[in-house]
């Protein structure tokens, strides 16, 4: 159950995330879109590797053996894709400012210089 | 042998340690950087020999102490190791290529280039799927950093749509790898695939198709690929080489590994979206002038081309598949890297602006070479990975494709081709400079070199090819490299390396395949005279004139398709390198090169399913084509493509500007001596396969009415021209139109007409072509009514135009006589005598222009600024005399020319073979014996000559100017010369054949492809958010195409 619940959250957040990319025109908006996007994939990644009344998966001692725990696999993947995303977002706000200073502007639209 | 790891080590470990450097003289960390990455390209490069030579074998390299699926593991195997090697020395010379931006930035531009570089590396080895992810990040993230190297606002845009772009991509994948996570429980490539079962398909289906989706959007499929396109335009140069041979390559082996991963569940989706990105971007770069751009349209293009490739080897299981992909990857890599430090090296972005590469006459080569591949011209590896493409294609029943793939690569000719010729042709400012550096040549250099080797290297590959004498190449590399000599000794080199090969390559022709290897060799070395008496070195012209003539010689030594197809594109490339040298050449080259194009990739058509019916490759297997099915459209393909050489009317228009614009010893090989490989094709095919019908519609019938409709509108064109130039090139149109019909009866007689035909149209027009030259050469213009009255001043020359157009109307007694006479005699047994009007009708039109040629020229008044005009240097008449001396012993011994043809024919048809007595030739309609003709035409000739030169002395001579004018200046003086116009009577009567349908045709569907380009190109608004909600739709129905099935 709650994995599912965390499941149906994630894949709503990746669609708000997305509504959000495309319909905002400014691009900070546009980037907290892509924050929400990201952390719905990590949701979706945790709820993908639960396991309904399992423990953490480490080991104390002895007495853990045999219990049963959740997938540590997608824990590690998440904390991974937390950093890359991390690093993604900072890298955009760093196209931000730098576009601000060229242009005075953050509409998408005004960006239009290359084309066909 | 050192751990591959360490490729990812040192790139890492060098990247930490430049940030000690912040303030440090800025060689240092440069040279580190460089030696980082060379150390990189030794390890990857030993790899690539050790495991290519058998002494090493792929490895799997495991990482933190245990095994996958655990662990994540990397692999090193044969693909690996090359793509390594390609992707480090590309960084390797990048870097070099930077030196100069690495003065004005900062140490982190070096840190993102080893990060870049790094993440390259390890995209290519890994066999994790999270990993893989990862190392994608990396690599985005970097190129993200240097895209905007000098941070001006182009940059910025295109580098923030290429980052939103980038995470949105790596947002589905990441979805997709986790999933297939969770319905395989593992993350391992080759775990994954080795469970791969339908059942498993099914329910992992969506994480699989994230997975490909998301790898597909990395290739930048069209239509949703606004954002790579801007990336390619804005970044500094050098670093979009980085970006089109290192990123793609290793994505697209990505790629490759994740397909294998899913069982190629999504082959179909791959050649549909692959074949749409190959014609999507090939159209819509149409109308780009751009040359970053246009370079970004082609290298997407090109991957297109590459997963269209990988998908049909797949789903036709094409033999040789992996050579096929590989070989055309490693072209794409190595050419356009070229092309983009070459646009790094001459610094303007407008393709109209690309003249001032000839400030360096010595980067046109590389050019050529980086163009040449990326069309798939040989002898470079896409050559024959198309061909084997195509060639596979045709036996498993994918014409479709095989149609596909060559429009697309017919585009993708239209606009690199132009592009070459602007930069060509075009003048260029003088204050321009060049960025010409050791760092940024020795790169572009380099890709050429290995380019060349690498063709050498993979015509072994194919499997589809029974060899090639690479001696006649070998030749041309060696002229290649010794252009920097004087012209008259490459000239000597030439003819003597011509002469030495040729006299046993003429002596072991056979059959009718001597006949044009004596066209072939003997019109080489007289062409070439010439050249003796132009000064200078000359440059590219010889090894120009080397590729024609080793194309030619290896269409008559060719035993295979593929050596015949092979010779066919290298003549066809060398002639318009030749061609493109004329002054006003440039649209005629261009389009010369593009029919000759769409025409071969016919013939290709047509020997792909030449083999594909009989199975097998070598030229013979035509004669069995004759009886499988579809051999009336093999015939129809063959001959349209044969006939695109020989101009027949609707394929003509690119050869009056072609051959009139070309310079004065070239005009003669293109047209005297070129248009006859044409013939050969097309006698071969016909003499091969018969009579070929589709339907109900006889081949050889079609044919006869096109041969006479050429031969009559080319004669009546060549009538009504100005030009003295262009009237021998529609001439010679006018002449293939016979040779076609003598073709298209399918006789003995039709055959020995056609050949005959090509034999004295080969003598006459070179010769005319030297003497209308050398007068064009002597007054500065080729205007016929700007001349007259030059038979004082170039009395040779007169006489040598006196004997051809003779010989050329085809009258007795010269050697023209005998190929009409065969003709008439042709036409009378096959019994189309409608034809045989026309055909005549013709000829009597050609009298007109050949009128004229003596008229206008020699005869009327001299003009004043022609008074000092001297008789053409003696290198134009050596070969003039020479072939004047061939047509009169052709027109004093008839039988001596058409006994041994007729000979060579009796092996293929004896009906209707004449008979000999004596000199005299009996056909089944009469007689004729040349050498009495030619007695008493000389008899009479004597007996005139004599009355006129007794009444001659009672002559008065009259100056020039003993005649008054009336007190009018007129407009336009050239209006009131006799000669302009001259036929103007007849083009009221018969104007109509000028209007240009032809012509009209051609230009409404190259107008017809811009506008489409241009309208479709809009879909790039330049937008970033309109790009993203492309990509979304993108995958949302793709997704919903391929669950449904495609």
């Amino acid at each position: 159950m709650t994995g599912t619940i965390a499941l149906i959250t994630g894949i709503l957040l990746v669609l708000i995330g997305l509504w959000g990319i495309l319909t905002n025109r400014d691009i900070i908006r546009m980037i907290v879109g892509f924050s929400l996007f990201d952390v719905g994939i990590h949701i979706i990644m945790l709820s993908i590797g639960y396991v309904a009344g399992g423990t953490a998966p480490i080991i104390e001692n002895l007495s853990d053996i045999g219990k049963s725990y959740v997938d540590p696999v997608p824990q590690a993947l998440v904390l991974t894709a937390i950093v890359i995303g991390l690093g993604i977002t900072a890298f955009m706000l760093t196209y931000a400012v730098n576009m601000y200073e060229k242009k005075g502007t953050l509409e998408i639209d005004k960006f239009e210089e290359l084309k066909w | 042998m050192v751990d591959p790891i360490y490729l990812i080590v040192i790139a890492l470990a060098t990247a930490f340690a430049l940030g000690l450097f912040r303030k440090a003289p800025s060689l240092l960390p440069y040279g580190l950087t460089l030696a980082a990455l060379a150390v990189m390209t030794v390890i990857s490069g030993s790899w690539a020999y050790g495991i290519l030579s058998g002494s090493l074998e792929g490895t799997d390299i495991f990482t933190a102490g245990f095994t996958p699926p655990v662990s994540i593991n990397l692999y090193m195997g044969s693909l690996e190791a090359v793509l390594l090697l390609l992707v480090n020395l590309t960084a390797l010379m990048t870097a070099l290529v930077l030196r100069k931006e690495v003065k004005d930035t900062s140490v982190y531009m070096l840190m993102l280039l080893l990060v870049f570089v790094m993440g390259l590396n390890g995209v290519i080895m890994t066999r994790d799927l999270f990993n893989l992810f990862v190392f994608i990040e990396i690599v985005s993230i970097a190129s993200a950093g240097l895209i905007a190297l000098r941070s001006n606002l182009e940059q910025l845009g295109a580098g923030f749509k290429f980052v939103i772009a980038g995470a949105l991509t790596s947002g589905f994948m990441l979805i997709g790898i986790i999933f297939t996570y969770y319905t395989t429980g593992s993350l391992n490539m080759d775990v994954i695939a080795s469970q791969m079962s339908p059942a498993l398909a099914a329910t992992g289906y969506t994480g699989l198709f994230l997975i490909f989706i998301g790898m597909i959007m990395e290739l930048k499929p069209f239509p949703v690929n606004g954002w790579g396109l801007d990336t390619y335009e804005a970044s500094v140069p050098a670093v979009s080489a980085l970006v089109a041979a290192g990123t793609t390559s290793a994505m697209f082996y990505a790629f490759l590994k994740t397909s294998y991963m899913s069982g190629g569940l999504f082959v179909q989706a791959a050649a549909v979206i692959g074949g749409m990105t190959f014609i999507g971007m090939n159209v819509l770069a149409l109308q780009q002038d751009k040359s970053r751009r246009l370079l970004g349209y082609s290298s997407i293009a090109q991957i297109g081309l590459a997963v269209l490739a990988y998908a049909l080897v797949a789903l036709y299981r094409i033999e040789n598949g992996e050579f096929i992909v590989f070989a055309l990857i490693l072209t794409h890599a190595l050419a356009k890297a070229l092309l983009f430090w070459l646009a790094g090296i001459v610094g303007k972005d407008s393709i109209h602006d690309w003249g001032v590469i000839k400030k360096k006459m010595i980067l046109i080569a590389p050019f050529a070479v980086a163009v040449s591949a990326l069309l798939g011209l040989p002898p470079f590896p896409s050559f024959f990975a198309k061909w084997d493409l195509v060639m596979g294609l045709a036996a498993r029943g994918g014409m479709v494709w095989i149609i596909l793939i060559l429009s697309g690569s017919l585009l993708e000719a239209v606009y690199l081709m132009r592009w070459f010729g602007n930069a060509f042709k075009d003048s260029f400012n003088e204050e321009d400079t060049l960025d010409w550096r050791f760092g940024t040549v020795l790169p572009v250099f380099f890709n050429m070199t290995v380019l060349l080797a690498l063709g050498y290297l993979s015509a072994s590959q194919s499997s589809f090819s029974m060899g090639f004498n690479w001696i006649l190449l070998g030749a041309v590399a060696v002229l290649m490299v010794l252009d920097f000599l004087p012209g008259i000794i490459k000239n000597l080199l030439l003819m003597g390396a011509i002469g030495y090969y040729g006299y046993g390559f003429v002596m072991a022709a056979e059959s009718y395949r001597s006949v044009f290897a004596w066209i072939f060799a003997l019109g080489a070395l007289i062409t070439l005279l010439p050249g003796f008496g132009v000064k200078g070195k000359r440059m590219g012209f010889y090894p120009s004139a080397a590729l024609m003539f080793a194309g030619l010689i290896g269409l008559i030594e060719a035993v295979d398709f593929m050596g015949f197809f092979l010779s066919w594109e290298i003549m066809t490339l060398g002639s318009y390198f030749l061609i493109l040298r004329g002054k006003d050449s440039k649209p005629h080259a261009l389009s010369y090169m593009l029919f000759s194009l769409g025409g071969a990739y016919l013939l290709m058509t047509g020997f792909a399913m030449t083999y594909a019916g009989t199975g097998s490759i070598a030229l013979g297997a035509l004669v069995k084509a004759a009886i499988i099915p579809h051999s009336g459209i093999i015939f129809a393909l063959l001959a349209v493509g044969f006939m695109t050489k020989m101009a027949s009317a609707g394929l003509h228009i690119w050869l009056p500007g072609a051959h009139a614009e070309a310079e004065t010893d070239v005009s003669p090989m293109v047209s005297g001596i070129l248009l006859k490989a044409g013939v050969f094709g097309l006698l071969m095919t016909a003499i091969s396969m018969g009579e070929q019908s589709i339907g109900p519609v006889s081949l050889p019938y079609v044919l006869s009415w096109v041969a006479v409709i050429t031969a009559l509108v080319a004669n009546y064109m060549a009538a009504m021209q100005e030009d003295a130039k262009r009237l021998l090139a529609y001439s010679s149109i006018g002449q293939m139109g016979y040779a076609l019909f003598g073709i298209s009866l399918m006789s003995h007689l039709g055959w020995l007409s056609a050949l005959v035909i090509s034999i004295v149209h080969f003598i006459y027009k070179v010769t005319l072509f030297l003497a209308i030259g050398s007068v064009a050469k002597r007054t500065g213009t080729r205007n016929m009514y700007q001349m007259g009255g030059l038979i004082t001043k170039m009395p040779f020359t007169f006489f040598s135009v006196l004997i051809c157009i003779i010989a050329l109307s085809g009258i007795p007694p010269l050697a023209g006589f005998s190929g009409k006479w065969i003709v008439y005699n042709a036409v009378l047994e096959k019994r189309w005598m409608l034809q045989g009007a026309v055909a005549g009708a013709a000829g009597i039109i050609a009298f007109l222009y050949l009128f004229r040629l003596i008229f206008a020229i020699f005869l009327g008044q001299l003009k004043d600024n022609h008074r000092k005009v001297k008789e053409a240097p003696f290198f134009l008449i050596l070969p003039q005399a020479l072939l004047l001396g061939l047509v009169m012993f052709f027109s004093f011994l008839p039988g001596s020319l058409l006994r041994p043809v007729g000979e060579i024919l009796e092996e293929f048809t004896t009906a209707g073979a004449l008979e000999w007595q004596g000199n005299m030739a009996i056909s089944d309609y009469g007689y004729w014996n040349g050498v009495a003709v030619m007695w008493v035409f000389m008899a009479l000739f004597a007996v005139f000559f004599l009355i006129l030169t007794i009444n001659g002395r009672r002559a008065q001579w009259i100056k020039q100017f003993n005649i008054v004018f009336a007190a009018e200046r007129p407009a336009r003086p050239e209006t009131t010369h006799f000669s302009y116009n001259f036929f103007a009577p007849v083009r009221k009567a018969l104007g109509f054949l000028e209007y240009p349908f032809t012509t009209n045709f051609w230009n409404r569907v190259s107008d017809f492809l811009h506008a489409v380009a241009g309208f479709c190109r809009r879909i790039y608004t330049g937008n970033g958010q309109t790009y993203l909600l492309q990509m979304v739709i993108f995958v949302v129905l793709s997704y919903m195409l391929t669950k449904g099935g495609f």
